[in-house]
């Protein structure tokens, strides 16, 4: 994996949302606040994750970035420059560099157009192609994902949902972005063809140098795919840090619970004890204080209070927790949390086996 | 009854449907048995046929043909008549499904629904029903289970909704309890919640359930019994540790490769190549020798068994014992 | 990776337009039947100049009222003029004049209810403009404007056209408001597609056919309408043949000379009769619910 330099990609500053919702009669109307002053920047060639659980706010961050969704408070930097003060021409010449890959695999892709057609739209769009090299540039971009030349004439409906997720990564890249917002891209996905996927994201973040925010619900994948982790809790960032930091130490109470909770295949690998309790609030009459006290172990009075600031906590990690440093240490790795080794060992041979195959078709 | 009888069995089920490409089976010749007091869980990805089986245990799979037999405490549940289906439907078999927003009804307060089930299928007074539907939710830790009565599902959060739905499965005190992904739509701070209560209740009442989901983390913290289904198949069946610690399929060892690795080590994943055949075209022999490493030329010739590899431990592969195998024949 | 390749999808969830629509049509012998009449009758008045055995103009009145048999197969009418060929000119006349002003009125129609589904800010005024338009009964409407905009072809089409319009409409906005909640929407807007673009080549295209279909049903709707201004004499001018007039024509003479009157309104009957079969058929055909 390549490594992240200092340099950044994408800097975003106290970036709001703010939704108006019809309350109980028509002149009542009440604000969501889906996103709340939230701040990260993205290097190039380094993913973020932004983990947190449906209506966290992650989705309308991403929308935001890629610019479906005005966000109602703060700055996005692309590139050093400020994507809203900008005339439309420049701000779709910027737009072009921040692609967004959606979950759901079926819904995404216009079902009236081919597959060619949908791949060599944007970069018809964009000028990165004329109608001469459009299927030269289609060929190119089915070769990338794992897909064939001849698949360019058919319709996204004679696809599997893997398969079409290979035909939204090559739309996404056929303006040659810089950022990709990929939103759950793999949610929608068995577990086999997750990993086809994440695999793909990896070699592609590889050869072309591109960074990624990633959205996501499904712990396991974040780790294996971030370097770096933001969690958030009702709109807020609550934690964010280097992927390690996060997942071998988390600080915040609800890392924590988020980590505790992940299933885990590994019989009795899991304490049932650290489930969380209730659910979580609606935005839309978000508690006081620190929006995660309500359902926090740890909470005090001052937690109802006063809203948490995200500190710098060690690692290179910021934490919003007015408690972190007096709560009990957290055991992230339970020891059995490791396959047996007879099943290590049948795994390895897995592997092994697989790679020879497929070097065996490769070479015929 | 002796432990040793199981409460429900299974013996060659087949689940087929007419398409215009001819006739699928969604579900081929499927042998298992679960016990009371005992959690079996069906894994498979879509496409597996493990919803179609499930469902289809209560004959709730309009237009298909069903063959095979469905033994619950020895009576062919294939051969009853529609109206002693209904009695068992929700009665002694309760019937947990993925989405509680539709499968409550939208328009019918919690209540009324537990109530509605209750009277359904025991003689009980309104006012005793009512009694017991407070207790079946206060027993899924649903705050306040009185006032819930009254609300609509739109007015509950996905998992109390989820809880709900367990209170009116669990409302006649079935002896059995299907699960479809019960909590796939969840959060995992709320599965986690939904898991334990599940735990619990099972402990609590002794019923038995059979648990159908796509994720392995869910069936390491909730079976004792595990059967892997691949294209309408069951290839693995095992008690749940000896499947974790030892898998003796191929595609079990495949969907295992496939998660990012449980102590965070980043190498590539190792994914099933290729995907899930069209049943209308199954391939030759092993249905996942296409896609399969270990494959051999037997494989593509002859379909293998369901074969006890060691005590309580099936596997449909003709080369298991795998690691045996493997590890003797050297490169093949 | 050349393996994860020919997995077919069964399901169709996108709703494609399916092949062999004529075949599965052929399953519903009614709708069957109504295809075929309406097939002949068009084709009839596209031949009319042809088939028709006398001039549609030439009056005779020594011959007029003639109940059907001999010469004159339906005999003729009030001027003495065959009847087979008024109605073969008539029904030319009545299907270009439903036809045209359909294709006005999905134009329209369609406009309104895209640009309301595509720009929220407009869906409220556009809407509550349809909904006033809607609440006027379709025979007013269209008399009120055929009143306003005197005779003419080209008056009658926009009259015809801007009644059928405001229920079109509201189809349209109601298929594209679904359209609209597609991810495909946000995908064509991420990689920068304009919104001239993305209505025409993502939204239109993806609410096309039940556009259509309820255009065809429509169709049947606005050739009654044309046929009823012609009634009432607000549609073409006599002596143009058109099935509206020539029913009016033959009301006086209703106990003397039935036939006049019964075969033109039969016409039309079967004519609207038809239509709506067909568009009933291809409704059923094209709902994805209602398959199998």
């Amino acid at each position: 994996m390549t490594s992240p330099n200092n340099a950044t990609l994408l800097q975003v500053e106290g970036l709001s949302k703010k939704f108006s919702v019809a309350g109980r009669w028509p002149w009542q109307k009440r604000t969501l606040s889906a996103v709340n002053d939230i701040s990260f920047s993205i290097a190039p060639g380094e993913t973020l994750s932004l983990v947190g659980e449906s209506g966290c706010g992650k989705s309308t961050a991403g929308r935001m970035l890629v610019g479906l969704t005005a966000p109602s408070a703060g700055r996005i930097l692309f590139e050093g420059q400020d994507l809203s003060g900008q005339t439309a021409s420049q701000q779709r010449a910027m737009r072009r560099r921040i692609q967004l890959i959606f979950q759901d695999p079926y819904g995404s892709l216009n079902p009236r157009m081919t597959v060619g057609e949908l791949i060599a739209e944007p970069a018809l769009l964009h000028g990165l192609a004329d109608r001469r090299s459009a299927n030269d540039r289609v060929a190119e971009l089915l070769g990338l994902v794992g897909l064939a030349k001849r698949h360019a004439g058919r319709y996204p409906h004679e696809f599997s949902g893997g398969q079409r997720q290979r035909i939204g990564i090559a739309r996404a890249l056929a303006v040659e972005p810089r950022l990709i917002v990929c939103d759950e891209p793999v949610s929608a996905l068995d577990v086999s063809v997750q990993a086809q996927i994440v695999n793909l994201l990896q070699s592609l973040q590889d050869r072309l140098g591109l960074s990624y925010l990633f959205i996501s619900h499904g712990l396991s994948v974040v780790r294996h795919i971030s370097h770096r982790v933001a969690v958030m809790y009702l709109g807020n960032i609550v934690e964010i840090g280097p992927k390690a930091a996060i997942f071998d130490q988390p600080s915040h109470p609800y890392t924590r619970a988020l980590l505790a909770a992940a299933p885990v295949p590994r019989p009795g690998a899991r304490q049932a004890s650290v489930a969380l309790a209730g659910d979580m609030p609606s935005p839309l009459d978000p508690p006081s204080g620190c929006r995660f006290h309500p359902r926090c172990p740890f909470a005090i009075e001052r937690c109802r209070r006063e809203i948490p600031a995200l500190t710098p906590g060690g690692d290179g990690r910021l934490v919003a927790c007015h408690r972190w440093q007096e709560i009990p240490a957290f055991q992230a790795n339970a020891p059995g949390a490791q396959h047996a080794p007879k099943t290590t060992r049948l795994l390895a041979l897995y592997r092994q086996a697989a790679a020879n195959s497929n070097s065996r078709m490769s070479s015929n | 009854m002796t432990p040793d009888v199981p409460l429900i069995e299974v013996r060659g089920l087949r689940v087929g449907f007419h398409t215009s490409g001819g006739t699928v089976a969604a579900v081929d010749d499927v042998d298992f048995s679960v016990r009371t007091g005992e959690t079996l869980a069906i894994v498979g990805e879509s496409g597996s046929g493990k919803s179609v089986m499930s469902l289809s245990l209560l004959r709730l799979v309009p237009s298909a043909i069903t063959s095979g037999e469905i033994l619950f405490h020895g009576e062919d549940l294939l051969a009853k008549p529609a109206h002693a289906m209904r009695d068992i439907r929700g009665g002694r078999i309760g019937m947990i499904f993925q989405e509680p927003n539709t499968s409550l009804n939208p328009v019918q307060t919690i209540g009324d629904q537990i109530v509605e089930a209750i009277q359904l299928h025991e003689a009980v007074g309104k006012a005793a029903a009512r009694a017991r539907a407070v207790e079946v939710l206060e027993l899924t830790g649903i705050p306040s289970p009185k006032a819930r009565m009254r609300s609509y599902p739109h007015e509950l959060s996905g998992g109390m909704r989820q809880r709900a739905m367990i209170a009116m499965a669990l409302a006649c005190r079935p002896e059995l309890l299907i699960a479809d992904e019960p909590t796939t739509a969840l959060d995992v701070t709320v599965q986690a919640q939904i898991l334990d209560l599940m735990r619990e209740l099972k402990a609590n009442s002794g019923a038995a359930i059979i648990l159908i989901t796509h994720d392995l983390g869910v069936v390491a913290e909730m079976a004792d019994r595990v059967a892997v289904m691949y294209a309408g198949r069951i290839v693995e069946i095992a008690p749940v540790t000896d499947l974790f610690d030892g898998p003796e399929h191929p595609y079990t060892i495949g969907l295992l490769s496939s998660m990012p690795s449980i102590d965070g080590d980043s190498d590539t994943l190792t994914p099933i190549e290729g995907s899930m055949p069209d049943p209308l075209a199954l391939p030759a022999g092993c249905r996942f020798q296409p896609r399969c490493p270990f494959a051999i030329k037997r494989c593509a010739v002859e379909a293998p068994p369901l074969e006890t590899v060691r005590p309580g431990h099936l596997s449909a592969c003709w080369r298991a014992p795998l690691l045996e195998t493997l590890t003797r024949g050297g490169q093949q | 990776m050349s393996t994860d390749i020919t997995a077919p999808q069964t399901a169709n969830p996108a709703g494609i337009a399916r092949p062999h629509l004529l075949r599965r049509l052929s399953r519903d012998p009614l709708a069957l039947i109504a295809l075929i009449f309406l097939v002949a009758i068009v084709v009839a008045a596209l031949l009319a100049p042809v088939l028709a055995p006398f001039d549609p103009y030439d009056t005779n009145l020594r011959m007029r009222l003639r109940p059907p048999g001999g010469d004159h197969l339906l005999g003729t009418d009030t001027q003495g003029r065959d009847m087979l060929t008024r109605l073969l000119y008539g029904a030319r006349t009545t299907l270009a004049l439903g036809f045209a002003s359909i294709v006005v009125g999905s134009l329209i129609g369609t406009s309104i209810g895209l640009a309301a589904a595509f720009y929220r800010r407009l869906e409220g005024p556009l809407m509550r403009l349809v909904d006033i338009l809607l609440s006027f009964p379709s025979i007013l409407f269209g008399l009120a404007l055929a009143a306003m905009l005197g005779v003419g072809m080209d008056s009658l089409v926009i009259a015809l056209g801007l009644s059928a319009a405001p229920p079109i409409a509201r189809v349209a906005r109601a298929t594209a408001a679904s359209v609209m909640q597609a991810e495909y929407m946000d995908a064509g807007r991420v990689i920068g597609l304009s919104d001239g673009a993305l209505i025409r080549r993502y939204l239109l295209r993806n609410c096309a056919a039940p556009i259509v279909v309820y255009c065809s049903l429509q169709f049947g709707e606005t050739i009654l309408l044309a046929a009823a201004l012609g009634f009432l004499g607000l549609g073409l001018q006599p002596p143009t043949a058109e099935l509206g007039s020539i029913a009016a024509e033959g009301r006086s003479f209703i106990f003397l000379a039935p036939h006049v009157s019964t075969a033109a309104s039969l016409l039309i009957f079967m004519i609207v009769l038809s239509c709506n079969l067909l568009g009933d058929a291809f409704r059923d055909l094209t709902d994805p619910k209602l398959q199998r």
